[in-house]
């Protein structure tokens, strides 16, 4: 049984997150060569960008909360304004699941990070996404987020059919509630 | 006089005979319960999801074996479909089994699409697809952990399958159409279906996933010939059951207590008993909103198969903090051993540590940990089966306090990682040597917690998990090899990726895939690797054998599943190169 080395580590992660926590307050997170504010703003872009990269931890709706994919914040609740967003997404959180998205985050020299590179995390301490994104779409999906995820209510049947669209019963539960037992057999052949 | 005519019938005859008793099975005869009674005997088919009744997933067949293994190579193969993504999955996967019976193939893909391959001449010729138009993003929305679906099941003329979306489908197996289709699940509940059915006496046995969308689990049968549903047996028991005195909240936990039972059990015809495992409760990491014991979720469940009554249950990891399911299948051995001759139930749990319990009673027999690090208990009590530290005074467990997730421990490494241990991917006992071989998944985790609060927290169609885990730590897998009958570890065979897509048995080989690509034969007895093949895809799914014409083959197919890729991947960060695929191989001499 070794124990020990698991809760330290568990321990570091935290502490490590802490640090990371008060150098982004103090840095202002990610270097400001900030993908640029796009003229109009491509919605279905951002929600096709989304779905992908993000509706499976922080949920269609954005609201997160647990799961498989981690303890995701609520963007629905969220604070944080474009360039912030911005960040988290290019960055990822250190000591979180929330894993980051530019390809060279935390390479070379620039410290373009909350001024970290490689060498200044621990093994683990930041994630990297499945799929890397180009800044243009790290753009576009925080576009994405600031017009039709963040500050909304809690999500309803509208929401739901603005993600989703018609023709899946994905939406349904929204207008009918279930009780107890399964659905209605559907007609057979 | 004998005609040449009469002498070449006579002779075709001779060759035809010759080769049923090569394939092993009766040609072209509907399926019965006489036949799944006897699946292990038809040598050359495979007719039940786990091989046999007793899910031994063991063959007879031996044209391939430790002498020749090192002449496979592909024979041919299939491109199948099902590939697109839906709800919050960006692709479908390969989890299934096929069967084979008579030289056809029955494969599915994740999606629940049948497809039928003859496999004469040499060459799979695909001879129909059933497409059962799943509702992507219905199902997909609330599949917590990918596209799947684990296969078919034979009864009669039909083929008899699920659908991630909650349906069973009867399909004519000779034209592909489909004969009819029942509701069995409700995904507005949560509920989703990824197993493949079990059929007993004419009745399809479904499973139920959704435990982490709060779901109420279940086991239910339905009359293949009636289309009825005969028995539903939940998982968490109504107030004043058996068992429900273990939900000790004052919020009705067990409302949304899961216990899901996703994966495909066994059968034993001796006792008329379907024993079957159950799931993790809900919220999985948050333990202090359901004290108690949780019955009957992280436990082996056996059941009447003619009521579903429950007849005994074995838990192995009371008020579960770790999302330690026990869905794994309960492999149904006889062995001989030190203590005489048992009959056993042998059960590779999430936690880590596999079990044999007296498949009758369910009474414990035996426990070994087969991970090469487990930090969530000291142990299991010789006595009783339980972890060390349990205390039945006590309606919140804390095994090993530096390693039990809790809100006042909110974020944690324990050690198995939360998808194991051992998953969904099946075991494989060999009889003659008495060897049960488990596919490994050697792991730890970080888990975080998040409180759930009463009457707030769960929502229909939403996770409901009590936080969440992550995977900043290297993850690897192994193939150990355990004794039956005394529960010694015998042999580790260590893999650079966790155990993903489950194990076959031959007499004297075990097959194993990796989610690398790589498909791999080791020796039954050493473990040594006498064979290894790259698919250049994602293996998700258990290997299996069958003969056609005379000749072994052996059967997987490759494209990953599950969720792995989504939610694991960061402790193996080398598969994230590995894209999507959708093939059948199939392997020969």
């Amino acid at each position: 049984m070794r124990r020990d080395g698991n809760t330290r580590s568990s321990s570091l992660l935290v502490l490590g997150w802490f640090v990371v926590a008060a150098l982004l307050a103090i840095t202002g997170g990610m270097a400001r060569a900030q993908p640029a504010a796009p003229g109009p703003v491509d919605l279905e872009l951002g929600k096709k960008l989304y779905r992908a990269n993000c509706a499976g931890c922080h949920k269609w709706h954005g609201n997160g909360g647990g799961g498989y994919g981690g303890d995701a914040l609520s963007l629905r609740h969220t604070t944080l304004d474009r360039d912030q967003v911005i960040t988290t997404i290019g960055c990822g959180r250190p000591g979180t699941g929330m894993p980051y998205h530019l390809r060279d985050a935390y390479e070379g020299d620039e410290k373009k990070c909350y001024g970290l590179g490689q060498k200044d995390l621990s093994p683990g301490m930041v994630l990297a996404a499945n799929a890397f994104l180009r800044p243009g779409e790290i753009g576009v999906i925080a576009d994405y987020v600031l017009a039709r995820v963040k500050g909304r209510g809690e999500p309803g049947y509208d929401d739901c059919l603005e993600f989703f669209g018609a023709g899946s019963r994905v939406c349904n539960i929204f207008k009918s509630p279930v009780e107890g037992g399964p659905a209605a057999a559907p007609p057979g052949k | 006089m004998i005609s040449f005519r009469n002498r070449l019938l006579g002779g075709c005859a001779a060759v035809l005979i010759a080769l049923g008793f090569a394939a092993g099975g009766a040609l072209a005869a509907d399926v019965t319960q006489e036949r799944l009674l006897n699946a292990d005997q038809e040598a050359g088919n495979w007719i039940l999801h786990h091989k046999d009744f007793s899910a031994h997933r063991y063959a007879t067949l031996d044209q391939i074996n430790a002498g020749t293994v090192k002449n496979l190579k592909v024979a041919w193969t299939v491109q199948l479909g099902g590939i697109e993504g839906g709800g919050i999955w960006s692709h479908g996967g390969l989890e299934g089994t096929p069967l084979a019976e008579d030289g056809f193939l029955y494969v599915t893909d994740g999606w629940g699409s049948v497809y039928k391959i003859d496999t004469h001449g040499g060459e799979g010729k695909l001879v129909w697809k059933m497409d059962p138009k799943t509702d992507h993003d219905w199902a997909g929305a609330i599949a917590c952990c990918g596209v799947d679906n684990r296969g078919v099941a034979l009864w009669g003329d039909m083929v008899v399958s699920h659908t991630l979306d909650g349906r069973l489908v009867a399909t004519d197996k000779e034209s592909g159409k489909v004969l009819w289709q029942r509701q069995i699940a409700n995904p507005d509940k949560g509920e989703v279906v990824t197993g493949a059915p079990l059929v007993v006496k004419g009745m399809a046995i479904t499973g139920v996933a959704g435990a982490e969308y709060g779901i109420r689990g279940w086991i239910a049968a339905t009359d293949l010939k009636t289309h009825a549903e005969v028995w539903r047996t939940y998982t968490i028991p109504a107030k004043g059951e058996p068992g429900s005195d273990t939900w000790k909240d004052d919020h009705n936990a067990a409302a949304n207590g899961g216990g899901s039972t996703w994966v495909t059990g066994s059968y034993d015809p001796s006792t008329n008993t379907i024993v079957w495992g159950v799931g993790n409760p809900g919220p999985d990491w948050d333990s202090a909103y359901r004290p108690g014991d949780n019955l009957y979720t992280d436990s082996s469940l056996a059941v009447d198969a003619d009521t579903g009554r429950i007849k005994w249950h074995f838990q192995h990891t009371p008020n579960d903090p770790y999302d330690y399911d026990s869905v794994a299948e309960n492999v149904l051995a006889d062995v001989n051993g030190p203590h005489g001759a048992m009959k056993i139930a042998l059960e590779a749990d999430r936690n880590g540590i596999g079990y044999a319990v007296d498949r009758t009673t369910g009474k414990f027999i035996w426990a070994t940990p087969f991970v090469k690090k487990l930090t969530w208990t000291k142990g299991v009590n010789p006595e009783t089966g339980k972890p060390m530290e349990y205390d039945a005074s006590k309606g919140q467990q804390i095994y090993n306090p530096e390693a039990t997730p809790t809100r006042t421990n909110k974020v944690t490494i324990i050690c198995p990682g939360n998808m194991g241990g051992k998953n969904w991917p099946p075991t494989a006992y060999n009889p003659k040597l008495q060897t049960w071989y488990i596919p490994v998944i050697e792991s730890c985790n970080r888990v975080t917690v998040e409180e759930t609060v009463p009457g707030k927290s769960y929502k229909s169609r939403e996770f409901f998990t009590g936080g969440g885990p992550s995977n900043p730590i290297k993850i690897t897998g192994s193939v150990t090899a355990i004794d039956a009958a005394t529960g010694k570890i015998t042999g580790k065979f260590e893999t650079p990726f966790p155990m993903l897509g489950g194990l076959l048995a031959t007499p004297d080989l075990v097959f194993a895939g990796q989610p690398d690509g790589h498909v791999m034969a080791l020796d039954a007895k050493s473990l040594a690797k006498l064979w290894d093949f790259n698919t250049g895809g994602g293996v998700s799914a258990p290997p299996m054998t069958f003969s056609v014409d005379g000749k072994q083959y052996i059967a997987l197919l490759v494209g990953q599943g599950g969720a792995w890729d989504k939610w694991f991947v960061d402790g193996t960060p080398e598969l994230k190169k590995i894209a999507p695929s959708s093939t059948l191989y199939v392997f020969g001499l």
